[in-house]
């Protein structure tokens, strides 16, 4: 069922009311043009919106905080529970990188009960993207720019109006509870938003194929086949190793377990973000260490989300949302590393066709 | 006990044996019992200062208290031996896959130990000595760099092979005055002249330094033991131990969860699988 907001209301009406007794998380549109993720204590007209695009941060910050407080010692007592809470403006890339995050938190050998109540107090509003950042690439990676599962509610703006429906049980019982801002939405309406996605999905691939990176690519084969390549040391020249591209991924899932003492000096853990592209992130006491080469870390960065996911998930942890390619100081473009991976790999590939030739 | 399964439980250090002069032997006694299976690891944490994950070298018959041996090589570690009787550590655990003991029995076991990694091999040794009619044969080759350096000393060179329950022989890189046993690598003493093995059905499990592991495998393979047949216990970071936070990743296993106990079959095919 699809509903459009009705003709005595308006969408600030509608989201004021998904707001009511929820932190509300919202887009917030900088001076640069930039959205980023803004706490509220409810729906602020005119300063939150829905975004054309993806802001920042990634989600991940919401349900994986970069810094997590865990617990104090001999102390029993959990953190205080969480608030319900709601986020407005979810992007695609964004919404998809969770099932990254339920995969590693929830369906492992054991579940982050932190974790997943986050996920458990958090309903989930998408919207669909109405422009592009130069950076985004989500239709190489299997995605498009409009949610298909994963979100509570999800909102798209045409110019004929808004097309509004439920993906989930939580999202079906208060779009109910909202009755009164609905109804139901015109055949033509969700026509016209049918066309509207296709027109931004070729848009987006049309931007893939401008930078060498093509949907239906099989990465997995261009990582895996490159991997023996030089490749890897050539964008090792330019990185600096600072993580960003680690920190500001919406599916990077690492972390650290970090001991130290609280304000009253009493010992505490914390779990922090971490990155494996520091030097120490495989090192072992005693000196060790699996990847000793920026070179080697770099490419496990590329090993984890397109050969290693692939493998037991059958899906990249990349979104192709290109949050990497914006915060890197050394402008190392993942669409680069990914094309490069595919000629490396192919020319690799062809060589040893002609050797069995022979 | 706690809402998370981050924080450790508190234990209790009840006795420290010095093993070698960079080796001791932790006796801890944990607020609750701990049951683990030999070859699986827990993790063990200084409050306030960090933790590292360690397989305990007691039989596994045991929940009240554990013993963990532990070489001094970092920062952890470091804690770890500046502490005293009745000082306060946390653990948690168990994590991992463990020795499957079912598979074993009624066969040979071939146990290959380097160093200090000779600690879940005592463990996996104290479960068999107690059902040793299960097993034809059970055999030890344990390498060390010095005599000094040979970790449970009384039970390799008197107990385990006494009155010839276990076949036992050890090998140290360097002698010294006193030494009247073998001088040479760990591989040497896998060569027919020092082992006679059945090891086409055989099982051998192995747990040293990286190096040990390699030369020692491809050593086996020679012998003819087969990949499924080698089990190892590999050693990375592991820090969450429940396969989320990333640190031990080995191609498409996770060292904490898929392993630390894997056969040589299940990993023969990275390329970085002897990377330290």
């Amino acid at each position: 069922m699809k509903w459009t907001i009705c003709g005595s209301s308006s969408l600030d009406d509608f989201l004021g009311f998904l707001a009511v007794g929820r932190q509300t998380y919202a887009l917030e549109q900088l001076e640069n043009g930039a959205y980023c993720l803004a706490r509220a204590d409810a729906w602020q007209p005119g300063l939150h919106t829905l975004g054309e695009y993806r802001q920042t941060e990634p989600l991940k910050a919401l349900f994986f905080p970069a810094r997590e407080f865990i617990g104090r010692w001999g102390e029993l007592a959990g953190r205080d529970p969480m608030p319900e809470r709601i986020v407005f403006g979810v992007k695609n890339c964004d919404l998809s990188s969770l099932a990254i995050f339920d995969h590693v938190f929830l369906d492992g050998v054991a579940r982050d009960t932190y974790y997943a109540e986050a996920r458990d107090k958090t309903i989930l509003v998408s919207s669909d993207c109405s422009s592009q950042l130069e950076v985004c690439f989500c239709p190489a990676v299997g995605e498009q720019p409009y949610a298909r599962q994963g979100f509570d509610i999800n909102i798209a703006e045409t110019p004929d109006g808004y097309v509004i429906e439920s993906g989930s049980e939580k999202g079906k019982a208060l779009l109910e509870s909202a009755a009164d801002y609905l109804e139901p939405a015109a055949d033509e309406l969700v026509a016209v938003l049918e066309q509207q996605r296709a027109k931004r999905y070729s848009e987006l691939v049309e931007q893939s194929h401008a930078h060498g990176v093509k949907p239906g690519t099989d990465f997995r084969a261009a990582v895996e086949g490159a991997f023996d390549s030089g490749l890897w040391a050539d964008f090792a020249e330019d990185c600096v190793e600072c993580g960003a591209c680690n920190f500001i991924c919406c599916t990077c899932h690492c972390f650290l377990l970090a001991d130290g003492q609280d304000a009253n000096g009493q010992a505490a853990r914390t779990k922090l973000w971490d990155a494996c592209l520091f030097s120490g992130f495989a090192a072992v006491a005693g000196g060790g260490n699996a990847r000793p080469l920026r070179a080697e870390r770099l490419r496990n960065r590329f090993d984890k989300k397109f050969s290693y996911f692939p493998r037991v998930m059958e899906r990249y942890a990349c979104d192709g949302c290109g949050r990497c390619t914006e915060a890197c100081i050394a402008n190392i473009d993942i669409r680069d590393v990914l094309r490069r991976a595919v000629d490396v790999s192919d020319t690799l590939h062809a060589h040893s066709s002609d050797h069995r030739a022979d | 006990m706690y809402p998370t399964l981050y924080m450790p439980i508190p234990a209790t250090i009840e006795r420290i044996e010095d093993e070698t002069p960079d080796i001791k032997t932790f006796t801890i006694r944990p607020v609750e019992p701990i049951a683990f299976a030999a070859g699986q690891f827990v993790e063990l944490a200084v409050p306030g200062i960090g933790e590292a994950p360690f397989t305990p070298s007691s039989s596994p018959k045991i929940t009240d208290f554990m013993e963990i041996t532990i070489m001094r090589t970092g920062r952890v570690t470091d804690w770890l031996h500046g502490m005293k009787v009745g000082d306060e550590v946390g653990v948690r655990g168990p994590m991992g896959r463990a020795y499957p003991m079912e598979e074993f029995h009624g066969r040979e076991i071939l146990v290959v130990g380097g160093g200090c990694g000779v600690g879940p091999l005592r463990s996996l040794l104290l479960e068999v000595i107690q059902d040793l009619q299960a097993y034809p044969r059970v055999i030890v080759r344990y390498g060390a760099k010095t005599p000094d350096s040979i970790v449970f000393r009384d039970a390799q060179t008197h107990g385990w092979g006494q009155d010839g329950a276990m076949d036992v022989m050890l090998t140290v890189d360097e002698a010294s005055d006193g030494w009247d046993g073998h001088v040479g690598l760990i591989t040497e003493i896998l060569e027919e002249d020092y082992l006679d093995c059945h090891a086409e059905d055989g099982v051998a499990v192995m747990c040293g330094p990286p190096v040990m592991m390699k030369f020692g495998t491809e050593k086996l393979l020679q012998r003819g033991y087969r990949p499924e047949n080698i089990y190892l216990s590999m050693e990375k970071n592991m820090s969450c131990g429940i396969g989320q936070c990333g640190h031990c990743r080995m191609g498409v296993y996770y060292c904490c969860k898929d392993g630390p106990v894997f056969t040589y079959d299940e990993i023969q095919d990275d390329p970085r699988v002897w990377d330290d």
